[in-house]
């Protein structure tokens, strides 16, 4: 029934011919394993076709979504990270092969005539391949891809007469965005295949035509068929080289994904894959105004050379231009380890370095933790905000940036200290530590116009059991809803019967006003109703010269406000929720660095105040 | 075994082990959507829509059931993710509210009123209820699927229901999940 099928089938397509004309393919001199190069690089092609079509099923290319879908693909869906590593691990699988590939025709001589044609297609699938691996990477729109997209089309900006108008058609305009990687996805899963396809075609029809190159003198050796002695050589070949590929993925457990994009950083280290770690590297010989000897001329006169090797065949003496071949493949392969090598090792003893990949490794932990947090998740405007919108990183890093040049942040900060710790501002150990000592430099011994707090130490009758009683009540400010007024407060159940409610009223009363329930007066205070909430919070921070804050302080002893133009709505915000604690923590992890910088123990104001 | 032999069956038993270690992770890949039950199933809960006070006896009114969605990556907080008809009913009679999905057990589309308000009908393939949800005509495989309801213990009640969706075109409710 089969045999009759297929039979049919023959008939009417004559397809069993077509697989004969290959199986049957005589090969003089025998089946060899130099020739499995080629054919294992066309399945190494078909294995990333498979495996990035089923990806195209899941990638979606927009600046705010192609992260998030990455993600998705890498953590959340079957097999995802293990067909994504695939591709990953095959596209360095093909660069090494293609080296291979090269090698072993350039020490045959099979450029020469009459193969000189397909030595050129061969160059443009090399082309080609090179501008796959460089897109594929940028696609994810993580760290890495970003600056890479970057990095690329700046050189591609820099080249003489048309590289400006080039870089804006391939970025889609001044600014890297959807329109980018659009573009870049048209590249990499439409342009770049059919013309891969196209240049295959040909390649491998040509090879066919020509035959593989015998060795000298073939006779020496029985002619065997394709199929399966060369089969053969080409399957098991091809099984250490998928052996390989799937090893790594496991053992690295799929590709890395970096953080978010993140156009603001400024010290993210952009480093290319390792295949393009040689003219990473040979950028660095070319600096300031002969870059472009570097990025352009090198590469193009290595490829124009490269092309013009089967035409020099027949001007130079064949074995004299066989040797410069072979010397200058080596040579090629030579200086691009040299500088491979070199690359590696400048980074390796470059502390800067290393601290800046430090700190992208801990923001894609903290990416990539966030995204899969149910208290988080990638917010509707994109995996770029996923950070953003995170206390612990941008409200950490606004705090450094707008406050630490004043105020410490548990015993640092980036100048000469003039005002408190804001660790833990607003917990209860924050106030208890101040009721205990308010000349300490964690709270206002830095701060000489703030002498209020130390007269009131001198003379307070307070015992231990009372401050600790006051530091309860005070820190409870911190957690008096928004819509709350002072008066709709001291009625609410807890307030009035609260321990710490009479010392209080007796003793800070005398200074800090809080309508309706002390009546200060004694000495300019600050208003400590709703101390520590965001409301007084973004309050102090937007006005802290308010009549109900530090109003009474001349000018130069007050702190500078700072409005919406000095710090947009979503910093406040994040330094507010960052001073609260309020952020998901990986749990069981002590945060071993912060994204920011400045490294600071979390847990214990953790357990301290929670939200 | 010949040599020849060998290489035929070598050729066949790697060929295909190298297309199985491709070809598996792919229909897995492919099938990851299967993946998502057991996450959304606990999800489901009460939602409160409106007061019991709100609504007239015997006049169904629509709700949009707000709820956070995760859409893949995405997480949106608080986003209209369906509607149900609220139909209150007489003093005295269990249940007091009766709540219908807006989807409609045919083919999915949204259930609204006739032109005169005195029953159900679907603007796609003309499923026709009455008021308990009984179909009216043939379209519809069953009646309308009604909805867990709840009322909290205020002297105004809030009516909270569990929203969830069910498989189209079955004779019986299976929730998808």
């Amino acid at each position: 029934m089969l045999d009759q099928l297929a039979e049919w089938l023959d008939d009417r397509t004559g397809y069993r011919t077509l697989i004969r004309t290959f199986s049957e393919e005589q090969i003089q001199g025998g089946a060899r394993w130099r020739y499995v190069f080629g054919s294992t690089l066309a399945s190494v092609f078909l294995i990333q076709a498979v495996t990035g079509v089923l990806m195209m099923t899941a990638y979606s290319p927009s600046s705010a979504s192609a992260w998030g879908s990455v993600y998705y693909i890498n953590n959340i869906m079957w097999m995802g990270w293990f067909i994504r590593g695939l591709h990953h691990f095959g596209a360095s699988t093909v660069m090494v092969l293609l080296v291979f590939h090269l090698l072993q025709v350039v020490l045959t001589g099979a450029y020469r005539k009459p193969r000189e044609v397909n030595w050129w297609f061969g160059l443009a699938l090399l082309v080609l391949t090179v501008s796959f691996g460089h897109t594929g990477y940028q696609l994810p729109w993580d760290q890495k891809g970003y600056w890479a997209t970057k990095v690329m089309t700046n050189i591609l900006g820099g080249a003489p007469l048309f590289g400006p108008y080039l870089k804006t058609i391939v970025v889609g305009g001044t600014e890297y965005g959807n329109q980018t990687i659009t573009r870049l996805y048209g590249l990499h899963v439409a342009i770049l295949p059919i013309l891969m396809i196209l240049c295959l075609w040909a390649h491998v029809m040509l090879a066919r035509r020509h035959g593989l190159t015998p060795p000298a003198r073939p006779e020496r050796w029985a002619a065997e068929t394709y199929w399966p002695a060369q089969t053969f050589r080409n399957v098991a070949f091809l099984s250490i080289v998928v052996g390989i590929m799937v090893s790594l993925d496991l053992i690295k457990g799929g590709a890395p994904l970096d953080a978010p994009a993140d156009p603001s950083s400024s010290d993210y280290p952009a480093r290319p894959e390792w295949f393009f770690l040689c003219l990473f590297q040979m950028l660095r010989h070319f600096p300031g105004r002969l870059e472009w000897v570097g990025s352009i001329v090198i590469p193009s006169t290595i490829l124009l050379v490269l092309f013009l090797v089967p035409l020099l065949d027949r001007i130079l003496p064949s074995r004299f231009l066989h040797f410069l071949a072979c010397a200058g493949v080596f040579g090629l392969l030579g200086g691009a380890g040299y500088l491979t090598v070199e690359a590696l090792k400048a980074d390796a003893a470059d502390p800067q370095f290393q601290e800046a990949r430090r700190k992208a490794d801990a923001a894609h932990e903290r990416a990539l933790f966030l995204a899969a947090s149910p208290q988080a998740g990638i917010p509707p405007e994109g995996a770029g905000f996923l950070l953003r919108h995170d206390p612990l990183t941008h409200g950490h890093a606004a705090l450094e940036k707008k406050c630490l040049g004043c105020h410490f942040l548990g015993g640092q900060g980036t100048g000469e200290q003039t005002a408190a710790d804001l660790k833990g501002f607003g917990s209860r150990t924050w106030v208890r530590g101040l009721l205990e000592n308010p000349a300490a430099t964690a709270y206002f011994g830095k701060v000489p116009s703030l002498g209020g707090m130390r007269e009131w130490k001198k003379r307070s009758k307070l015992n231990g059991k009372q401050l600790d009683d006051v530091a309860d009540f005070v820190a409870s400010f911190a957690r008096i809803p928004d819509d709350l007024t002072a008066e709709e407060w001291l009625i609410s159940p807890g307030v009035a019967e609260h321990p710490g409610n009479q010392p209080f009223q007796k003793e800070c009363g005398q200074c800090h006003i809080i309508e309706g329930f002390t009546e200060g007066g004694t000495r300019d205070a600050p208003g400590l109703f709703a101390w520590g909430s965001t409301r007084w919070l973004s309050r102090m921070i937007r006005k802290p010269g308010a009549p109900d804050l530090y109003g009474f302080f001349e000018d130069k002893a007050q702190m500078p406000p700072f409005g919406p133009d000095q710090l947009r709505g979503n910093d406040l915000e994040m330094i507010i929720r960052f001073l609260h604690n309020d952020y998901p923590l990986m749990p069981g992890t002590e945060l071993k660095g912060t994204v920011a910088g400045v490294t600071v123990k979390m847990n214990d104001q953790v357990a301290d105040q929670k939200y | 075994m010949t040599r020849r032999d060998f290489y035929r069956y070598g050729s066949i038993v790697l060929g295909s082990l190298i297309k199985l270690v491709i070809a598996v992770p792919a229909v897995a890949f492919l099938a990851s959507p299967l993946r998502k039950r057991g996450q959304d199933a606990g999800e489901v809960a009460f939602a409160a829509l409106t007061s019991l006070n709100q609504l007239k006896v015997g006049v169904p009114r629509s709700f949009a059931i707000i709820q956070d969605q995760t859409d893949a990556w995405i997480k949106y907080p608080s986003e209209p993710v369906g509607s149900v008809w609220l139909i209150r009913q007489p003093a005295g009679t269990k249940p007091e509210v009766i709540a219908f999905t807006v989807e409609c057990p045919h083919l999915g589309c949204a259930i609204n009123l006739t032109a005169d308000g005195k029953s159900f009908l679907c603007p796609c393939h003309a499923s026709a209820f009455d008021f308990d949800g009984k179909p009216q005509n043939q379209v519809p495989p069953r009646p309308m699927d009604r909805l867990d309801v709840e009322l909290t213990a205020e002297p105004d009640p809030q009516v909270r229901v569990k929203f969830q969706r069910f498989r189209t075109l079955a004779q019986e409710r299976i929730p998808l999940a």
